[in-house]
């Protein structure tokens, strides 16, 4: 196993590489200069003064070939140097790491919150299979999934403001613990919620029908016991794999979230270094946000031979 | 709760309506909270609209630049009656070519460690203030005559050699040419004076986040920064107990990021927030009360600035079609039918040398049909398609909107595309933008500066907005009357008639004069701004 998780590791490092080139060139060639767009974006009495953007574009070393400055930033990276924002000159290692934990307990809360929630759902919804409890399920499973974050958002903001005028407006980051958090935790889970209460319903419905399910049926193992032991162990295994999945579309909806409910983590921040044009954030998140997703894969990974044995002996074959 | 029902587990109507009358319940309890008692008295909270992290006062620009005035002291300022107050300074006295400028500063004047401000303390200011590196977007309206400032400004140098600190209160001033109105450049907050020992480091440049609290930051205005959550976007301002000037009213200030202004307008009607930095939307009155936006009219105006070197514009019929097409009263009725903005027909606005007499564009469908015809394309279907830019809020898109739908109606072209950034076209489309919303104006209540800012070949509008407009003559008059006395008649004739020169040249679209908003609620007193944009008596700020 450790082998396998060093081999995922150093997989890892030209995958990023790729992507990193690929954003750096975005950047450097499609979405303008960053210190052009500091004077061209402000109001008309602005000193757009070429000699002078010039010295300010030397100063911060942007005048040098697109391969020297992608060498040098990888060169950085290495010694562990993220580099200097290109727009208010603050050590973008220390911008990540404020924003970053903010990003991570939310991100963990709200995969913890699906799985709470969605979980058991899924698997009432498929014992009681057909009926109204069912139907409603699956129905409301439907109206979560049809509604993105960056909807849910400001129109439960909204609502809650103009219906409910003496309740707190959720905005800003207080820690996990205090009242700000259920509002935007609740949208940014709304969609992987629904996705795994469907899930996790098909999977129990295709399990109740297998052999040993009825067997134990037959030989008189009380129906939780049933439902708990030999139909949700199996039905895990594809849902822990989708739980890592939705790591995607927990980090995509925090832009929206964070943004909407004034949270300081990574999505806000993302959005103003795109903004600005701001790339060596842009290229810090986009390692950070690589990094996540390759170790949520590979937690799965990791996991998935616990939930099911079957994987290491197919693993040890290959 | 759940039983085993033959081979079923079930879960009783009682059980579920139990289970979630308990999570609803919980989670309005955690998540809604009872709002709390009305604000401590004599807390101004702001909403404010850019996720900021680079609160420097050198900068120049910035929505965070809108509240320089409540923590740094500027060498002198003007009111909103544009009537010229001493701040750091004194008083002024210029040599009798006016190329030379002796500055005073105020014996009281001192920093919130209680250390005096210093002539050394100026310099190192402005210098810092031009370096490259510093970023400063507007030093050039203060600093651009003086002695050393291209070398500075350059890369070359860290010296203004043309800013001798004579004495710890005494400032001299050597210009490259004369200039009877240096003394008004340097009366706004685009470059305060800050302690210079702190703020820069050994070669010259600026110490990153010198102004934080946790760096010690010193301050020369009426507060001083107490919190700094940089990255959460928040910011605490409490008083100065060292401040050289009135004794502010406020207690504190927070000032919090509210990105989205339908979310920020909320906060504000439910009581979250007093105030915001700028809130521009076409329904402010609307949302907020006319006294949320009022404010006095300043020397700042919006237009569509078309840039003769691309094509169609290359041709003076289209532009002058495009411009006689457009109903202009209309115009102001779609972006801001209640206020506060006004409809303009010239550049000049709030500066003694608005022209009375300037002839504005008229509405003339059939004219603006003719002149399409006669142009080198011959009519609506060989144009290229139109780009604009700066389409970056709901009362310009209601504008470039409306002027679109004018241009279909009365020329038949339909080929118009907006986009919100200056750098909202990739491609080749980049380079062939030619309309541009955009503000002009001026910080010094003077005809010729707001010109020069706009229409003098060498300015940035000029540039980049007009597509390096020159009209040689417009050039000649506005270098002639720049060197007349402020108060002298000539100065004020001879800009008009740069700006009817201009006018017949047929390059803009004259939109509104903007109001300075308080964007305030009615409670919060003491808000007034003036030209430099900036609350001018920050310690008169209360709530009543």
């Amino acid at each position: 196993m450790l082998r396998y998780v060093i081999r995922r590791l150093v997989l890892w490092v030209p995958t990023v590489l790729l992507v990193l080139l690929g954003v750096y060139a975005l950047a450097f060639y499609g979405a303008g200069d960053p210190i052009k767009l500091i004077f061209l974006r402000a109001p008309g009495d602005v000193a757009y003064n070429p000699a002078r953007i010039e010295a300010i574009r030397e100063a911060a070393g942007l005048n040098q070939p697109f391969l020297v400055q992608f060498g040098n930033y990888v060169l950085n990276l290495v010694q562990g140097n993220f580099g200097n924002s290109l727009v208010s000159g603050r050590s973008v290692w220390r911008m990540i790491s404020a924003a970053a934990p903010v990003s991570a307990q939310l991100g963990l809360l709200a995969i913890l919150l699906t799985a709470v929630v969605a979980i058991p759902l899924g698997v009432l919804a498929a014992l009681k299979q057909n009926t109204a409890l069912d139907y409603a399920i699956l129905g409301s499973a439907l109206f979560l999934w049809a509604i993105p974050a960056y909807v849910a958002g400001p129109l439960l903001m909204v609502l809650l403001i103009v219906l409910l005028p003496d309740i707190t407006v959720p905005y800003g980051w207080g820690g996990l613990f205090d009242v700000r958090i259920i509002l935007p935790l609740l949208v940014l889970a709304f969609q992987p919620i629904a996705l795994i209460i469907r899930q996790t319903r098909a999977a129990v419905i295709e399990v109740m029908t297998e052999d040993y399910v009825r067997t134990a049926r037959a030989k008189g193992v009380p129906e939780l016991a049933v439902a708990l032991r030999h139909i949700l162990r199996p039905v895990l295994t594809p849902v822990v794999t989708q739980l890592g999945l939705i790591m995607i579309t927990i980090v995509n909806g925090a832009i929206f979230v964070e943004l909407v409910f004034g949270l300081p983590g990574l999505g806000r921040l993302t959005v103003s270094a795109l903004l600005n044009n701001d790339y060596p954030v842009i290229l810090a998140i986009t390692l950070i946000g690589s990094f996540l997703v390759m170790a949520s894969n590979l937690l799965v990974d990791v996991v998935y031979p616990l939930l099911d044995p079957r994987a290491t002996d197919a693993r040890a074959t290959k | 709760m759940a039983q085993i029902k033959g081979d079923r587990l079930a879960v009783t109507r009682r059980t579920a309506l139990l289970m979630s009358a308990t999570a609803l319940g919980g989670m309005m309890a955690m998540g809604a909270g009872i709002r709390p008692a009305a604000a401590a008295d004599q807390v101004l909270r702001v909403a404010h609209p850019v996720f900021d992290m680079d609160w420097s006062p050198l900068r120049g620009g910035g929505a965070h630049q809108r509240w320089t005035s409540l923590w740094w002291a500027a060498p002198m300022y003007f009111d909103a009656d544009s009537k010229l107050h001493p701040y750091v300074f004194t008083t002024w006295e210029p040599s009798d070519d006016d190329k030379t400028w002796t500055f005073t500063i105020d014996e009281k004047a001192v920093f919130s460690d209680g250390s005096p401000i210093t002539a050394a303390d100026v310099k190192g200011s402005w210098e810092l203030a031009a370096m490259p590196s510093t970023k400063n977007q507007r030093i050039n309206q203060l600093l651009a005559g003086v002695v050393g400032y291209d070398a500075i400004t350059g890369g070359s140098g860290t010296e203004l050699e043309g800013v001798v600190a004579s004495d710890d209160r005494t400032v001299v001033v050597t210009l490259t040419a004369s200039d009877p109105i240096f003394f008004m450049r340097i009366a706004n907050h685009l470059a305060p004076i800050v302690k210079a020992s702190e703020a820069r480091d050994d070669n010259g440049e600026e110490v990153t986040e010198w102004w934080a609290p946790d760096a010690g930051g010193v301050f020369s205005g009426p507060f001083k920064l107490v919190e700094l959550d940089i990255d959460g976007g928040t910011l605490a301002f409490e008083p100065n107990e060292n401040f050289f000037g009135p004794k502010p009213k406020l207690t504190r200030v927070e000032i919090r990021t509210v990105e989205d202004a339908v979310t920020a307008t909320a906060l504000i009607k439910s009581g979250e927030f007093d105030a915001h930095t700028e809130l521009v939307t076409s329904t402010i009155i609307e949302d907020l009360g006319a006294d949320f936006a009022a404010g006095p009219i300043i020397p700042t105006s919006q237009h569509f600035w078309m840039d003769p070197s691309k094509k169609p514009f290359d041709d003076p019929k289209v532009r002058q079609a495009l411009i006689l097409a457009v109903d202009r009263n209309g115009l102001i009725k779609a972006s801001f039918p209640n206020g506060p903005h006004q409809k303009t027909d010239q550049i000049l606005n709030s500066v003694p040398g608005v022209d009375e007499a300037f002839e504005p564009y008229p509405y003339d469908p059939e004219q603006a049909k003719q002149l399409l015809a006669e142009s080198s394309y011959g009519g609506p279907e060989r144009l290229p398609k139109l780009m604009m830019v700066g389409i970056s809020s709901p009362a310009n898109e209601a504008a470039a909107q409306f002027m679109a739908e004018q241009w279909r109606q009365n020329l038949g072209i339909t080929a118009v595309e907006m986009k919100p950034q200056q750098d909202g076209y990739s491609g080749p489309d980049q380079a062939n933008v030619q309309i541009f919303r955009d503000d002009v104006g001026t910080r010094v209540p003077d005809a010729v500066n707001y010109l020069w800012g706009s229409i003098y070949s060498g300015s940035s509008n000029a540039q980049n907005k007009l597509g390096g407009y020159k009209n040689d003559e417009i050039d000649a008059l506005l270098v002639e009357a720049s060197a007349k006395a402020a108060d002298d008649p000539d100065r004020i004739a001879l800009a008009q008639k740069a700006q009817r020169l201009f006018r017949d040249d047929y390059c803009f679209i004259p939109w509104y004069q903007q109001a300075m908003s308080r964007w305030a609620k009615t409670n919060v007193k003491g808000m007034e701004k003036n030209l430099d944009w900036q609350v001018f008596h920050p310690w008169n700020i209360e709530l009543v």
